[in-house]
């Protein structure tokens, strides 16, 4: 699914380049699901931004699903994140300003064509982690919990090949961030592909796989059962 | 993976690029940013109120502009398209519808030698207009407009006998006591009755009334038309008002001559006959429609340009107020541009939702100049009767023209700004 051959990042700042990741190497098979940790600074961010596509590596290819993605252009890379990657993350990123129900529906907005049962997707996916009674509320009038499980339905809406998420209990207590593993567990049964950044060894148990980073580079990679 | 999925990653992507601006996309995001607005409903007041004066000033001046152009229109119905009026007197015209000094200058003799230099080119009528003279009738009396004129009077004003006869040729020759009545003053001295055959005294003259006029109704000056009794020119010369002289002679152009060579022709002929020399001013007057619409929009003009001028002052000023707005609003709206970079917006989609919203934020504030620079289109002509202004779908073209306008002009570096911002940094 995810195939990293060589990844390196190095940033440029004030004429000094900083490398952040020198060398990464892994793949992710389908249906995987993989906790990425190490300490602060080690490069767990600009990794997980290289694999939502949301920033390009200095060097390195990049392949999913089997396509190759360094030579695709913003409008290509942009189709790519609609489609196939969709995005959790540690301050949930909601509008405040429209409806819970319209919130999950935004990533149809770029969706090209649109599809014509995307509401019935979207309030399907709400009742699925228990929202189906707040989908005209606004996201504001929700805990943080619900808000979390919000953006959730939201990345799943199209549907996509793998769930990239950026320590998505990162702000929640403990009883919220249970209900949002348990949900976590439930789509990885239901086959998605999950790739998860979060430095809570607690959390990282629900991963059958942990991939530690060190200076910007892969220190271990367990696979339990 | 199979096959057939990496197939359709490689279509989507293609089909997002050529996607474009489609239609449904563009009017989906057009919503969505409709939606943004609605949620910063005071804020998006603020970026309006330029839009809305400077829109309000174009519909007042449009609405003036489109007055004028109606009263040039009904006065040239009025006087007629082919017409020319030649008046004695000189000096300048104050205005259109100024009134002509009197003048004695003008003779029949001119009116002569124009119909037998130039008669295939124009009708000629000659004549007097004479105001308040008082005519009586049984025992009923009345004050009204006499009209001595030729029997071309009919074709040269398109204003024909509707019952009885006109004057003719025979009536001009023997200066005959005939007149023909103006529907006002019939109904004035003889009622329900019927006028043709009765006896009438203008200025104590007695005259046979030979016919009726056909009514013409309330001028576009907004006087009285059929106010008036037309006589044979000798008549009223010789026998009623005593005089050697004529105050008009009525052109009208033939279908084949061109006006203006007209104009010129009778110009140089009446400057010959009565001894002018330029720079010299000539002793009569010539108007025509043309020389009429120009008065017309002279006036006009400076209130159109100043007003004009105005209206995109505030269009300038409205639009930088606009983008100031947004791009001080951006910052706040990082997160969400970050966010939106994240779930699949191109670069376009960011510059679109951000255009759309400049865009219909000075949409509705056309919306709201147009509304409040109607008041004064509306409201102006009712208390002066004056000053023309009427509604013109130029308003609402121009409106839509300039609005729009203002919002892409200065929409445009916020959205591009926008558009441009580093999807990770956004995020973050």
């Amino acid at each position: 699914m995810i195939e990293l051959s060589n990844i390196v990042k190095t940033y440029l700042t004030g004429g000094v380049e900083t490398p952040v990741l020198h060398g990464i190497n892994f793949t992710v098979e389908e249906g995987e699901f993989v906790a990425l940790m190490g300490p602060s600074g080690t490069g767990k961010s600009t990794l997980m931004n290289i694999l939502g596509l949301l920033d390009r590596p200095t060097g390195g290819s990049y392949r999913l699903a089997g396509q190759d993605l360094t030579t695709l252009d913003d409008n290509g890379l942009s189709a790519i994140r609609n489609k196939r990657i969709g995005f959790v993350f540690q301050l949930f990123h909601l509008l405040p300003r429209v409806s819970v129900l319209q919130n999950v529906l935004l990533p149809f907005l770029y969706t090209e064509p649109y599809p014509p049962d995307a509401k019935e997707r979207a309030k399907s996916l709400l009742q699925s982690v228990g929202l189906g009674d707040r989908m005209s509320f606004k996201p504001n009038a929700l805990s943080g919990g619900q808000q979390q499980r919000v953006a959730i339905a939201r990345a799943l809406v199209n549907e996509p090949s793998i769930i990239l998420a950026d320590e998505p209990t990162g702000n929640l207590d403990s009883v919220a961030s249970g209900e949002i593993l348990e949900i976590f567990d439930r789509i990885h049964r239901e086959g998605r592909t999950i790739v998860m950044v979060t430095h809570e060894p607690d959390v990282a148990a629900h991963a059958q796989r942990v991939i530690t980073l060190k200076d910007g580079a892969v220190a271990t990679d367990e696979r339990r059962n | 993976m199979s096959a057939a999925d990496i197939a359709l990653d490689v279509t989507t992507s293609r089909r997002h690029r050529a996607a474009g601006l489609r239609p449904v996309r563009l009017l989906r995001l057009a919503r969505h940013a409709a939606g943004a607005l609605w949620s910063q409903k005071a804020k998006a007041f603020l970026m309006m109120i330029g839009t809305a004066v400077g829109i309000m000033l174009l519909t007042a001046v449009v609405g003036l502009s489109a007055g004028v152009q109606n009263r040039i229109n009904q006065i040239t119905a009025f006087f007629g398209p082919r017409s020319i009026m030649v008046f004695a007197g000189g000096g300048h015209l104050h205005g259109a519808g100024g009134r002509a000094e009197a003048g004695t200058t003008l003779k029949l003799q001119d009116a002569q030698a124009i119909q037998s230099q130039y008669g295939y080119e124009a009708v000629v009528a000659p004549g007097i207009f004479s105001g308040d003279a008082n005519v009586k009738a049984g025992g009923v009396g009345t004050q009204t407009h006499i009209v001595s004129s030729t029997p071309d009077y009919s074709e040269a004003f398109d204003w024909y006998v509707q019952e009885g006869e006109p004057i003719d040729s025979d009536d001009e020759r023997s200066m005959a006591r005939v007149a023909v009545l103006g529907a006002t003053v019939a109904t004035n001295l003889f009622g329900a009755e019927d006028p043709i055959g009765k006896h009438l005294f203008i200025n104590n003259v007695p005259f046979v009334v030979k016919g009726l006029l056909t009514s013409k109704g309330t001028s576009a000056m907004g006087f009285d038309q059929d106010d008036r009794i037309w006589i044979p020119l000798s008549t009223g010369m010789n026998r009623v008002f005593h005089q050697d002289y004529i105050r008009f002679i009525r052109l009208k152009v033939r279908p084949d001559y061109q006006v203006a060579s007209v104009v010129d022709q009778i110009t140089q002929l009446l400057r010959q006959r009565h001894r002018i020399v330029p720079p010299e001013q000539d002793d009569f007057r010539i108007i025509t429609p043309d020389f009429i619409a120009q008065r017309v929009q002279s006036m006009a003009r400076t209130t159109e340009l100043v007003g004009g001028a105005l209206a995109l002052v505030a269009l300038l000023v409205g639009g930088v107020v606009l983008m100031n707005i947004l791009l001080l609003s951006l910052s706040e709206r990082v997160p969400e541009i970050g966010l939106k970079r994240a779930l699949g917006a191109r670069q376009r989609d960011i510059l679109v939702e951000f255009l759309s919203e400049s865009v219909l934020v000075s949409l509705f504030g056309m919306i709201l100049g147009v509304l409040l620079g109607l008041v004064p289109v509306l409201v102006i002509p009712r208390l002066f009767p004056m000053m023309p202004m009427a509604v013109s779908w130029k308003t609402f073209a121009y409106a839509a023209l300039f609005s729009t306008g203002v919002g892409l002009l200065f929409g445009v570096q916020p959205a591009r700004r926008a558009a441009k911002l580093n999807p990770v940094e956004a995020l973050r």
